[in-house]
């Protein structure tokens, strides 16, 4: 039975590896209800290589940055890209696109 | 001992009274109050629909509209009547990709490009005649162009965002002077913290709405700074109230000469005399997680035209009687 739920729960992540269709990174920053300044990241991270989408939850003040498949960015990376946009990344939660 | 540290507490306490409620900082309402008269728009891709409006100018009776992530310029009557677009989606010479302040000056059109770090200049019709500028941190090249003003002899004065520089060019876009240190942010005179927009006075002020210093800083004809305001000493001290700001983002100069500017986090307009008087203030507030006044333009009449972000609207203003 525990080799059993064993090869099931491989099976999964192995599955959700394998349909990964890239990544998403959640980036909490400040001072995103200007367009001066989310423009400013929007236009910065989509010059970036292997930056898909960005997009922005104004009510949690988050920016939604979708990665290629088989591309990742340290959170050091993200940070920056921010920094040079002029504002300050707080936070950050990465996870798979399915 | 007590005794004498609470007098001169007493004292410090009358002082302070008695400065504020006298200096200049918390100026009064000096007009009646502005009326809203219209508002047309609504977030969509159609015309007469924007999706993040956040620039107008006027012509004698035409008003034009950066709508920014639709990629294009809309014109409209001044009844709010759609007429044309100018402009498409790319970023090819004419094409846009985040068209932001306008201005329009001797019959062109003329649309700072955000993300194509280019002036684009059209025809009143919508036209393409040429752009100016190219990306980069150079003389004449730009980052993220907020706004531009232009003389009377065409020169162009480029609120250069990321640059954090106000530049003068030619009408060939050849450099002529800047002000502000290239890359590096400042709250004294002449240094600037992401500007954002130019205005220019039929006498050859020059208006700089400073965004992040929450401030305008005012340059004379002969290129020397002139005078600023926008909170106390203004460097940089945000608020509410009268004649302070929370991120200026536009600003236009009316027909009597008074000073109008965008401030974006308070949600409103304020009016200054060209020496920097508070004269007035109106807008809307939001009801959404941003804001809305981005962008004013003044007519002839001085009708006041607004560009609401928040609400993808053009609000129009009446003076009061």
């Amino acid at each position: 039975m525990k080799k059993v739920m064993l090869l099931i729960v491989i099976s999964l992540l192995w599955s959700t590896t394998l349909f990964a269709a890239g990544t998403q990174y959640d980036l909490r920053v400040d001072g995103l209800a200007c367009p001066f300044c989310a423009y400013g990241i929007e236009k910065k991270l989509t010059k970036t290589d292997g930056v898909e989408s960005v997009a922005f939850d104004l009510e949690k003040g988050l920016v939604i940055v979708k990665v290629k498949e088989g591309m990742t960015f340290s959170e050091a990376q993200l940070k920056l890209l921010i920094e040079d946009s002029g504002f300050t990344m707080r936070s950050m939660t990465e996870k798979p696109i399915i | 001992m007590f005794r004498s540290k609470l007098l001169l507490y007493l004292l410090f306490v009358i002082l302070a009274t008695v400065l504020l409620s006298s200096c200049a900082w918390f100026p009064a309402v000096k007009e009646p109050p502005y009326q809203l008269v219209k508002t047309w728009g609504g977030k969509g891709n159609s015309a007469g629909k924007f999706n993040e409006p956040t620039g107008v100018a006027v012509s004698k009776a035409e008003l034009f509209v950066s709508d920014s992530r639709n990629a294009r310029i809309q014109v409209f009557d001044f009844s709010g009547n759609f007429l044309r677009f100018i402009g498409e989606s790319g970023n090819a010479a004419g094409q846009l990709r985040r068209p932001m302040n306008l201005t329009v000056a001797n019959e062109e059109l003329y649309v700072a490009d955000y993300f194509n770090d280019v002036i684009q200049v059209y025809s009143l019709q919508g036209q393409f005649l040429r752009d100016i500028g190219k990306p980069g941190s150079e003389a004449g090249e730009f980052n993220a162009p907020g706004g531009v003003a232009v003389a009377k002899n065409g020169d162009l004065f480029v609120a250069d965002f990321y640059n954090q520089r106000i530049q003068q060019l030619d009408s060939k876009g050849s450099f002529i002077r800047q002000w502000g240190t290239t890359g590096e942010t400042g709250i004294w005179a002449s240094k600037f913290n992401y500007p954002t927009d130019t205005a220019i006075a039929s006498d050859g002020t020059l208006y700089v709405a400073d965004g992040y210093s929450d401030r305008v800083q005012v340059i004379s004809p002969n290129g020397e700074f002139s005078h600023k305001w926008g909170g106390p000493f203004a460097i940089n001290i945000f608020g509410s109230f009268n004649g302070w700001f929370a991120t200026v983002t536009g600003i236009d100069v009316g027909p009597q000469g008074n000073v109008f500017v965008a401030d974006f986090y308070n949600d409103r307009v304020q009016k200054f005399t060209p020496d920097g008087k508070f004269l007035n203030a109106f807008g809307l507030p939001t009801q959404a997680p941003t804001h809305t006044s981005i962008a004013v333009a003044i007519s002839s009449d001085d009708t006041v035209f607004v560009a609401d972000y928040a609400n993808h609207q053009i609000q129009v203003w009446r003076p009061g009687q």
